[in-house]
This record gives C-alpha cells, sequence and structure tokens, in this order.
C-alpha cells in the first residue's frame, strides 16, 4: 500500500515536471511595451505632449488596414526607453494600431530563430555589424525591403522630402545603401563620431595642442616620454577599433576614392600610396621608442581605455560613446575627454572622424509594411529626435540634431559631434559585403593581423601582400556571382 | 507476467519525457548538423543550397583552420595529462588524511569549478595583464620584464591560456577522484599497511587500480572539456589574437556561424565530432584492459 502511495506520488511529480518542461515550449506572446515597461514620468510625458498633438491628430493620420506592428529593437547603449515613448506617442496618433516591441541585448541570437522560420518583424533596429550577422545575412540573402520611396516622400511635420533632413552623404553609405546601386535599404538611426581621444586637461595644463598632421602626433612622442607616458594604445585584443584610424588616414592620404578603394576592395589598392601612406604610421607605431604602450596588444577594450585614463597612455582610439562607456572606470586626477579626430598628412588639410551610422531594417518579408514605414517616418519627426536625445541620449542622423538634444548628451560627445559640424571632416565607411557564401570576414581578416604588425612580427610590406591576396579572392568570389 | 508488464510500462513512462527531450534538444539538433554542414546556408533562413561535400574541401585549403586545429591540439596535449595528474596527486594527498585542514583544501580547490568561465577568463587576464598582473611584477622582480604581453605574443599565448584551464579544471576532477577514492574500503589499506606497503605503493597498487573506472571516465570529459571550454576562455581572453595565434577550433567555429556560414561552420562542428568520437575511442581503448573490479 505505502510503495502504491509513494509511486503514485512519484508518477505525479514525474508528471508535473514533464508538463512543465513543455509548457516552455510554447510561444508566448509579446505584451505590448506600454504594459510593462512605462514609468510613471513617461505617462505624465505622454499626457503633457497629449494637447500638442490633438490639432493635427485627426486630419494627419492615415488609415491602415493591418493596424499591428512587430518591431524588434537591439537594446544597446541607447536602451529601449526611447523605442517604449516613441511607440506611445505612434499609437496616439494613429489610434487602434497597436506595437508589439521586442527588445533586447542579445536581439540578433532572439530573433535569429524566427528569422529561419519566415516569422519577421516588420521593422528591426540592429546594425549591419551585429555579432549574430542576423543582418549580414538579411542583406546576402537580398531579404530586406527598399526604402528609397520612404526617403523620397515628404516628412511627417515638414514639407521636405525626408532625404533632405538627413545629413548629407548618409544615405550614400554602405550602411543604408549596401548594394552600392543608389538604392536604400537601411535607414539611418543614430551616428556616432570616432577617432583619437586625450585628456583635455592634461594637454592643456602642459600647453600641448591636440596634433593636426601626423607629424605634429609623432612629434608629441618626446612630450608623453617626459611625462612618463606612452604616444597611444588601441583596444589590444579587439584590432578592429582600429578601423577608426584607418579609413580616416586613407581619406586624408587619398580622398574618398582611397576609402571607397579600401572598403570596395579595388584592385591594386594595397600596393597604392594611400595604402602605402597609411600603413606607415602604424609601422611607425609599432617600430618608434615608447609610441606603443607596452601590453597593449593583450588587452581588451576596458583594460585598454582604462589604462588611457589613468594617464598610461597620451591618446587612445575611440568614439563618442567613450565618455558614458567608461564612467564608472578609474581615472588620473583631473582627467577630461578630448576628441581630436584623426590628424591629417598634410599641413592645412582637416582632421578627419569616422562616423558610423547605426541602422534601422524592415524585412521583405514583413507582414505589415505599410505601418512599419510609417513609423519610421515617424522617428525622423522632431519629436523622435527629440525624445531620442531625453530617452537615448544619443543623435539621430538628421541635420541639427546636436543642438537639438544638447542637454541628454555627455558634454564631450556633443563636442564630439560639434567637432564634425563644424570643419573636422566627416568620413563613412563600412566594408562593401562579400559574396554570399564566402568564408572570408573581412573585418577580422583586415583588422586582426595588426596584432602581428604591433608585435614587429610582420611586417606592413607582407601585410600588405597578403591583403592583395585577400582583396583578390574576395573580387573573384563576388564576380563569379555577377556583382 | 502481469506485474513485470505493469513494471515496463511504468519504466516506459519514466524514460519518455527524457527520451523526448533527449531526441528534440539533442539527437534532432545533431542530426541538423550533419544535413546543415552538407548545405551552403546562411544560417538565416532563405536560401540553403545544398553542395555536398564543399565545405569540407574549403576547410582543407583554410589555414586558420588549421591554426585552430593545431591550438586546439595543443591545448588537449598541454593540459590533459597535467590535469588529470594533478587532480589524482591531490586527491590522494587530501584522502590520505595526513593533511591539516583538508577540507579547507578541498573547499579551496574546488573553488574554480563553481566559478563561471568567464569570470575565470577576466580573471586570469587580470593576472596576465602587462602593466599590473602578478606574473608581469613577478617577473619584474628578478629583472625579467617581458617585451611583449603574455597573451599578445605568439610565443606565449598558448602556454598562457592552457594553465588558466588547469587551474580551471584540476579541482572538478579532484573532486570525483576523491569521492571515487573515499569509496575504496579503508579495509584494503589496512590490510597493505600490515603487509608493509609504503603510501606510494598504496597510491600506485590499490588507488590508481581502483580508480581505473573513473578516471577512464574523467579522461574522456576533459577531452570533451578542452574542446568545449577552450572557446570561453579563448574568446574573453584573446578573442583569437594576438592575429589568429591563439583561434581553437570552436572560435573559428563561432566566428563563421556569426558571419553567416552556418554551413561551413557546422562543417567544422562536423569534423570537432569526429576528432572527439576518436579520441574517446582511443583513449578507451588504450585505458580498457585494466579495469578492476572487487
Amino acid at each position: 500500500m505505502k510503495s502504491k502511495i509513494i509511486r503514485i506520488i512519484a508518477l505525479m511529480c514525474m508528471l508535473t515536471l514533464a508538463v512543465s518542461l513543455f509548457a516552455g515550449c510554447a510561444g508566448k506572446k509579446e505584451q505590448p511595451s506600454s504594459e510593462d515597461t512605462n514609468t510613471a514620468e513617461d505617462t505624465k510625458q505622454v499626457e503633457e505632449q497629449k494637447t500638442d498633438v490633438q490639432p493635427e491628430k485627426e486630419s494627419d493620420a492615415k488609415e491602415f488596414e493591418n493596424k499591428e506592428l512587430d518591431i524588434a529593437i537591439f537594446q544597446g547603449a541607447y536602451g529601449r526607453e526611447f523605442w517604449d515613448a516613441l511607440a506611445e506617442k505612434f499609437m496616439e496618433k494613429y489610434p487602434g494600431t497597436k506595437i508589439n516591441i521586442t527588445a533586447n541585448p542579445k536581439l540578433g541570437d532572439m530573433i535569429k530563430p524566427k528569422v529561419v522560420a519566415g516569422n519577421l518583424p516588420d521593422f528591426i533596429y540592429l546594425n549591419v555589424d551585429d555579432p549574430s550577422g542576423v543582418i549580414k545575412g538579411l542583406i546576402k540573402d537580398n531579404a530586406l525591403m527598399e526604402l528609397t520611396d520612404v526617403f523620397n516622400s515628404k516628412a511627417l511635420d515638414k514639407d521636405v522630402p525626408i532625404k533632405d533632413l538627413i545629413l548629407p552623404g548618409f544615405l550614400e553609405t554602405v550602411f543604408c545603401t549596401p548594394y552600392g546601386d543608389g538604392k536604400i535599404y537601411g535607414a539611418p538611426y543614430n551616428y556616432g563620431v570616432m577617432g583619437l581621444w586625450y585628456n583635455k586637461n592634461y594637454f592643456d595644463e602642459k600647453g600641448y595642442k591636440p596634433p593636426k598632421t601626423w607629424d605634429e602626433f609623432f612629434a608629441l612622442n618626446e612630450a608623453a616620454k617626459k611625462d612618463g607616458r606612452a604616444l597611444f594604445t588601441y583596444q589590444g585584443i579587439y584590432p578592429g577599433y582600429l578601423e577608426e584610424i584607418m579609413i580616416p588616414a586613407l581619406y586624408s592620404a587619398g580622398g574618398q576614392d582611397a576609402v571607397d578603394a579600401f572598403l570596395g576592395y579595388g584592385e591594386g589598392f594595397w600596393s597604392s600610396e594611400a595604402a602605402k601612406m597609411t600603413l606607415e604610421i602604424f609601422k611607425k607605431i609599432a617600430t618608434t621608442d615608447n609610441a606603443l604602450m607596452k601590453g597593449t596588444v593583450a588587452l581588451n577594450h576596458t583594460q585598454a581605455q582604462t589604462e588611457f585614463m589613468q594617464g598610461k597612455a597620451m591618446f587612445c582610439v575611440n568614439g563618442s560613446w567613450f565618455e558614458g562607456e567608461m564612467k564608472d572606470a578609474p581615472r588620473e586626477e583631473g582627467f577630461e575627454f578630448g576628441f581630436a579626430g584623426v590628424p591629417a598628412f598634410k599641413e592645412g588639410d582637416p582632421v578627419v572622424a569616422l562616423v558610423g551610422i547605426e541602422q534601422m531594417y524592415i524585412p521583405a518579408k514583413a507582414k505589415n509594411p505599410e505601418l512599419a514605414k510609417e513609423f519610421l517616418k515617424f522617428v525622423y519627426t522632431d519629436e523622435g529626435i527629440r525624445l531620442n536625445g531625453e530617452k537615448a541620449k544619443a543623435v539621430l542622423a538628421v541635420k541639427g540634431a546636436v543642438d537639438a538634444v544638447k542637454d541628454y548628451i555627455t558634454p564631450s560627445a556633443y563636442n564630439c559631434y560639434k567637432a564634425v559640424e563644424s570643419g573636422m571632416q566627416p568620413v563613412v565607411g563600412s566594408f562593401k559585403p562579400v559574396a554570399s557564401g564566402s568564408k572570408i570576414n573581412i573585418s577580422d581578416e583586415v583588422y586582426k593581423p595588426f596584432s602581428s604588425i604591433m608585435n614587429r612580427q610582420m611586417t606592413v610590406e607582407e601585410y600588405a601582400e597578403k591583403m592583395e591576396k585577400i582583396y583578390k579572392q574576395v573580387r573573384e568570389e563576388l564576380a563569379a556571382q555577377g556583382n | 507476467m502481469k506485474k513485470s508488464i505493469r513494471r515496463n510500462v511504468f519504466i516506459a513512462f519514466c524514460i519518455l519525457p527524457s527520451l523526448l527531450l533527449f531526441s528534440l534538444f539533442i539527437v534532432y539538433p545533431a542530426i541538423n548538423v550533419f544535413k546543415t554542414s552538407l548545405y551552403q546556408d546562411s544560417g538565416l533562413g532563405n536560401k540553403a543550397v545544398f553542395i555536398g561535400l564543399e565545405n569540407f574541401k574549403t576547410m582543407i585549403n583554410d589555414e586558420v583552420f588549421y591554426i585552430a586545429l593545431k591550438n586546439t591540439g595543443f591545448l588537449a596535449a598541454t593540459t590533459i595529462a597535467p590535469t588529470l595528474l594533478i587532480a589524482l596527486f591531490f586527491a590522494a594527498l587530501l584522502t590520505s588524511g595526513k593533511i591539516k585542514y583538508s577540507n579547507f583544501f578541498r573547499t579551496v580547490f574546488f573553488f574554480p569549478s563553481i566559478l563561471s568561465f568567464v569570470v575565470i577568463s577576466i580573471l586570469w587576464s587580470f593576472i596576465y595583464h602587462p602593466t599590473m598582473g602578478i606574473v608581469d611584477s613577478f617577473l619584474g622582480i628578478f629583472g625579467m620584464e617581458l617585451e611583449l604581453p603574455l597573451l599578445g605574443n605568439k610565443y606565449t599565448v598558448m602556454w598562457a591560456l592552457a594553465i588558466t584551464m588547469i587551474w580551471q579544471a584540476a579541482g572538478y576532477y579532484m573532486v570525483m577522484y576523491m569521492a571515487g577514492i573515499d569509496s575504496i574500503s579503508r579495509d584494503i589499506y589496512e590490510a597493505a599497511e600490515i603487509d608493509g606497503a609504503s603510501s606510494f605503493q598504496q597510491f600506485w597498487r590499490i588507488t590508481v587500480p581502483l580508480l581505473w573506472g573513473i578516471i577512464r571516465t574523467t579522461i574522456i570529459f576533459i577531452i570533451n572539456g578542452v574542446i568545449t571550454n577552450s572557446f570561453t576562455i579563448v574568446k574573453v581572453m584573446t578573442n583569437g589574437g594576438p592575429d589568429r595565434d591563439s583561434e581553437v577550433l570552436l572560435t573559428f567555429m563561432y566566428n563563421h556561424a556569426v558571419n553567416a556560414n552556418m554551413g561551413y561552420a557546422m562543417a567544422v562542428v562536423v569534423v570537432v565530432f569526429i576528432i572527439s568520437i576518436i579520441l574517446s575511442v582511443i583513449s578507451n581503448r588504450l585505458t580498457g584492459e585494466q579495469t578492476v573490479e572487487i
């Protein structure tokens, strides 16, 4: 009798266990964002805004057959609050619509199975270089919706086409026109500015000037040595950060053509004058005494950046997010972020800065593309710009956005963006996608060997030779696919 | 008769949930791995094209694959034997009853096993830190300043990683061996002692043979452990660098998987799978005959 009871209990336990395990498999429907994430502050905001929006509400709002929109948001440095707030505003303006937000720091990995199953969100904010490779894959598979019509259409709150609002040159970049045929597939979201950073306070105290040319840069090495610091450091085990020097330097040496040849696998690029001049800088950093901070190659990004902030190196590469990223990191007395861009080769040429653009996409298989496009236009309204500054502390790739959000971003970031608006030459660039199915990860191929260059275990000539071969292979693979 | 049927039904019923889960999460994906390795597949849905053994052909000509294979082999060669020997040595020492505070040491040695691999990797990347790491400072005392950092030099990086892996794994196997040693009857040792066997003889003639079953299991465990755990450690500590000098098979696989080359990545997995099976079979064969049962 007793054993029977035990048996029954065991059975029940097991059953519960089995059922509960399978219950996990059932798809959970995502809740609309407003329910779980809205803070009291948000709601208050909405109420305040309501009066502003009311008058134009009826006249403006178009009717959409399908009123449900699934958006997928990469929850990175900019968080999700902006999207929650924006969706809230959108739903108010277009009554009856319902926006479901999926936001996750690992969004790429999260939506990957859905993408595989053909169950795509209507709108994705995720960058092409996301490690999950989702966007890269969608581009390679031609699975994104063309957005050119959105940018040709009138802005929701202004009487100009949206493309005129976007910062000049941005829509022509490979971020937005990935196939280089003038058709827009990626919509620019935030942008970031990258280049060399220095300790402003230390420079002011010592009377040093941020370098405008590479000669001035290397001349500072003497002063650096005297002060017991190295000239330069970078994010050692992630040598990909060196693109922040590579691309601007190429631009300075050979203009947009050199950058295009570099990013587009131009024939003979690596033996070109621009490439040689640029590689010479790296050679000089690797071989000049005191130029590269000791141990740099083995450091990860936080370690290298911390060393820089503690005064172990005079310069470090990074982007406009630097101050926010390192807000808890220890630093030397009086440390103040200063942005120097990337020096030019010739006296009198402008200092250059690399600009990176975050992207938003609508998949070709989106279930509700019309509403998704309307939502995309909504991002570019003044309301969107302001909300983005307030909630995401970021700057939309729209003219005048920097000043509109000045109160919300760090002073160093503001200066950094302002520098680009006032004289510093912005250059954008990302590698042209390699052939679909190619085994080459071009960014790894190009930047990883820099560790060997910095260790003086590979010369820049050997490097250029190796790269020429890889570029040839990329070109051949692309040609084989008719690109 | 009737009772045994009921018993079998009950057993089947007990097994069923795990069997289902096992099939769903282990067998089915494993079959898929083999299938995908024959396709050119971005891993993102759209068009998977059947290309036969093309992925494997590409692999044969892929330089980085050989670097990864070599490094994984290096880790296996340098970590497996030391880890198990250290584990066995400490297990014997701590169970011998001659060490004070043996419970304390037991906990200390097991400690790395309860830390996540990421934590261990970050910990060790600070130990190897070129300016504030303990290793560099220690060498500095003797005036042996390293020109290149341990993790940033292609000649030292794999050794540094191997030491981390030994440190990480030794405690885990030690605890397994200790459990095994505890289950060996004290009578045997007492008898041996009366016969005048030394501690070393006892260890070699009693402990090792009676532990052999467990040792065999741990060898299989650690072969797989080296292959899988090296991923996290490499990813966090060096990201495969400097250049490609610390790339291992699974980081190589991962880099391709996330670069929209799922088919190729799965071909690498197939190779890893075959390698681990072969190594396990070999080790089983080599160690098989000596199992002693009481």
